[in-house]
C-alpha cells in the first residue's frame, strides 16, 4: 500500500453516516430474522425448510454485499 | 502488496499529518474507560478483559488438572467437577478468545484501513460494557443454589432443561455475550465496507482485515441461532414449551443440530482472526510480500462457507442415515483443502525470505506447527468410524486444544508482541518474550500431547476419576498444565514491563512491516486518520 502525501476527504459526514446506518440496519435485520426464524421454524414444525431458506438468504446477502464492494 | 515508500510519508517522529493528539480532550480516570468511544481505548478494554477471563478460565483448568493428577476423588465433588469443565469451556470461548479477537479488531481494523474510528462508536462502547455483566453472571452462577451449569459448554438438552438455577444465569450470559458479539460484528463490517481510505479496494486490504470481515459475517449468521436455541431452552425450562422435551413431542437431538449449526462456525470465528494475525506477522519477518494474497482471501471465504455444512460431524454417534454420515464426513475433509492452501502460502512466504526470529515470528511459526497438528487430528476425527471410537475421549480434548490454544492463543500472543510497540509506544523485552514463547511451547506440548495417548487408550473426557492405567500420562499432563499456566505470568510481566519501562519504540520497529498503522507515530495518537490517507 502506498499512502501518498496528498490527503483526500472521504464522503461528507452525513453521507457516510447514512451509509453506516443503512448497512447497520441491514445487518441487524439479518440477525433478528435469523433469531426469530430459528425459533419460529421449530414452533411451526418446519425446521428444515425454515433453516434452509434463512441459510440461503444469508449466504446470498454475503455474496451480494462483498460482490458490490469488490471492484470499488 | 508492496511496502510503504517511506520517503513519501511525513517524518513519523515529528508527528505527521495522519495522527492528531493535540485535541485529545477526553475524561480522565475511570470515567475515561467507562464513557470512551475511542476504538483504541475499547480495544485495550477488550484485551485486558480477555486476559482476566483467560486467567479465570485457566484457574478452573488447573483445578481440573489437579483433580486428575491421580485416580480417585481428591479435591472436588463430581458435580462440581462437571461445573468446572462447563465453565472452563464457556469462559475461555466467550470470555477469553472471542473478546481478545474483537480487541485486536478494535485496535487494528481502523488503523489498517485508514479509518478515523469504528462506524458506530457509541455502540462499540456498549458492546464491550455488556461483557463484564455477562461474565459476572457466569462466574456468579457458582454461588447460586444447585451450582453452576454442569452439562458441558454445549448445554445439551435434556440435561440443561432439568438443571438448576445456574443454567438460567448461563442462558442469560450467553444471550448478553451474543448480543455483544452481534453489535461488534455489525460495527466491524460497517467500518470495513464504508470507512476504508480512498484507494483501498477490498483486494488491497491487509489480510487481517479480510479475515475479520469474514469472521464478522459468520458471527451475524450464527450467534442468533445460538440465541434462538437457548431461548427455546429457557421456554422449555420455565414456560411449558416442549421444543426439546421428547415427552411433550419435542426432539432433544434437534438441540444438538441447532447448537452445532452455531458451534462449528464458532470454531472458525475463533481461528480466522488468528489466521489474519499470522498472515500479517510472517511477511513482516520474512521481508517478503504474502505469497498468494488472493488465494488466501478465497481460502478464508471457502472455509467460512464450508463451516456451515459440516456441523453434524460433532454428532456422528447420535445416529443418522449412512448418506448423512458420508456427506458430513466428506464435507469436513473438504475444509482441509483451503486450510492447506493457507499453510502452503505461509510456508511459501517464508521460503527464501530474509527471516529473523523475533518473538512475534516465533509465535507465528509455533502456530503453524501446532495448528497443523491439530488440523491433522481433526481430519482423523472427521472419519466417521474412527470418530465413533474416539467420541468423547481425551483424543478430542487434545485435538481442540491444539487448534484453539496453540491456534488462537499463540496467534494472539504473537499479535500482542507484534503490535504492542504501536499501542504502548514502547518496546517489550525481547529476551523475556522468547522465554515466554519457549516455555509456552514446551509446556503446552507436555500438557496436551499425552492426551492423544489417553484418548486412543479409551479415557473418557469430563470425568473426575479414571482407571489406574491412565495415571502416568495424566500426571505428565497436570505437570505440563501448571508449567503452562505459570508461563503466562511471564507474559503478564513482559506486558507490564513494556508499558512502564520499555524503550521508546520508533514509528516502524519492524523492518518488513508495510501496513498503514506503521505510518503513524508510536504510540498511535488518540485520534488518527481524521483526514484519510490516499492509498495508491
Amino acid at each position: 500500500m502506498k499512502p501518498a502525501t496528498t490527503q483526500q476527504p472521504l464522503r461528507t459526514g452525513d453521507a457516510t453516516r447514512s451509509a453506516n446506518v443503512r448497512t447497520g440496519l441491514i445487518l441487524g435485520s439479518i440477525a433478528l430474522v435469523f433469531f426469530g426464524g430459528v425459533v419460529y421454524a421449530h414452533y411451526a414444525g418446519e425446521s428444515t425448510l425454515g433453516m434452509s431458506v434463512l441459510g440461503f438468504a444469508i449466504v446470498g446477502f454475503l455474496a451480494v454485499a462483498i460482490g458490490r464492494n469488490l471492484r470499488q | 502488496m508492496s511496502s510503504i515508500p517511506h520517503d513519501r510519508v511525513a517524518d513519523p517522529a515529528a508527528g505527521h499529518g495522519y495522527g492528531h493528539d493535540d485535541h485529545a480532550h477526553h475524561p480522565s480516570g475511570i470515567m475515561r474507560w467507562i464513557t470512551t468511544t475511542n476504538h483504541k481505548d475499547i480495544g485495550t478494554l477488550y484485551l485486558w478483559f480477555s486476559f482476566i477471563m483467560f486467567i479465570a478460565g485457566g484457574c478452573l483448568a488447573l483445578t481440573i488438572r489437579t483433580e486428575l493428577f491421580q485416580p480417585g476423588l481428591q479435591i472436588v465433588e463430581p458435580e462440581f467437577f462437571n461445573s468446572l469443565t462447563t465453565l472452563h469451556g464457556l469462559i475461555m470461548i466467550f470470555g477469553a478468545i472471542m473478546p481478545a479477537a474483537v480487541g485486536f479488531a478494535n485496535w487494528q481494523v481502523p488503523l489498517m484501513i485508514g479509518a478515523p474510528d469504528m462506524a458506530f462508536a457509541r455502540m462499540n462502547n456498549w458492546s464491550f460494557w455488556l461483557l463484564p455483566f455477562a461474565a459476572s453472571l457466569l462466574i456468579g452462577s457458582f454461588f447460586v443454589p444447585g451450582g453452576a451449569a454442569a452439562g458441558g459448554w454445549t448445554l445439551y438438552a435434556p440435561l440443561s432443561v432439568e438443571a438448576g438455577m445456574g443454567m438460567d444465569l448461563t442462558i442469560f450470559a450467553v444471550h448478553i455475550m451474543g448480543a455483544s458479539s452481534i453489535m461488534g460484528s455489525i460495527n466491524i463490517i460497517t467500518t470495513i465496507l464504508n470507512l476504508r481510505a480512498p484507494g483501498m479496494t477490498l483486494m488491497k486490504m491487509p489480510l487481517f482485515v479480510w479475515t475479520w470481515l469474514i469472521t464478522a459475517y459468520l458471527l451475524i449468521a450464527v450467534m442468533p441461532v445460538l440465541a434462538g436455541a437457548v431461548t427455546m431452552l429457557l421456554t422449555d425450562r420455565h414456560f411449558g414449551t416442549s421444543f426439546f422435551n421428547a415427552a411433550g413431542g419435542g426432539d432433544p437431538v434437534m438441540f444438538q443440530h441447532i447448537f452445532w449449526f452455531f458451534g462449528h462456525p464458532e470454531v472458525y470465528i475463533m481461528i480466522l482472526p488468528s489466521f489474519g494475525i499470522v498472515s500479517t506477522i510472517i511477511p513482516t519477518f520474512s521481508r517478503k510480500p504474502l505469497f498468494g494474497y488472493a488465494s488466501m482471501v478465497y481460502a478464508t471465504s471457502s472455509i467460512a462457507i464450508l463451516s456451515f455444512i459440516v456441523w453434524a460431524h460433532h454428532m456422528f454417534t447420535v445416529g443418522m442415515p449412512a448418506a448423512g454420515q458420508l456427506f458430513f464426513m466428506y464435507a469436513t475433509m473438504l475444509i482441509a483443502i483451503p486450510t492447506g492452501v493457507k499453510v502452503f502460502n505461509w510456508l511459501a512466504t517464508m521460503w527464501r525470505g530474509s527471516m529473523t526470529f523475533e518473538t512475534p515470528m516465533l509465535f507465528a511459526i509455533g502456530f503453524i506447527f501446532l495448528f497443523t497438528m491439530g488440523g491433522f487430528t481433526g481430519l482423523v476425527l472427521a472419519i466417521t468410524p474412527v470418530d465413533i471410537q474416539l467420541q468423547d475421549t481425551y483424543y478430542v480434548v487434545a485435538h481442540f486444544h491444539y487448534v484453539l490454544v496453540a491456534g488462537s492463543l499463540f496467534a494472539f500472543f504473537g499479535g500482542v508482541y507484534y503490535w504492542i510497540p504501536k499501542w504502548a509506544g514502547r518496546m517489550y523485552n525481547e529476551t523475556l518474550g522468547k522465554w515466554h514463547f519457549w516455555l509456552s511451547m514446551i509446556f503446552f506440548n507436555i500438557t496436551f500431547f499425552p492426551m492423544h495417548f489417553l484418548g486412543l487408550a479409551g479415557m473418557p473426557r469430563r470425568v473426575p476419576d479414571y482407571a489406574v492405567q491412565f495415571t502416568d500420562w495424566n500426571q505428565v499432563a497436570t505437570v505440563g498444565a501448571f508449567g503452562f499456566g505459570l508461563s503466562q505470568l511471564v507474559f503478564l510481566y513482559v506486558v507490564l514491563d513494556c508499558i512502564r519501562n520499555g524503550k521508546p519504540a520508533p514509528a516502524r520497529p519492524w523492518e518488513g512491516a508495510d501496513t498503514l498503522e506503521w505510518t503513524l507515530p508510536s504510540p498511535a495518537p488518540y485520534h488518527t486518520f481524521e483526514t484519510p490517507p490516499h492509498v495508491a
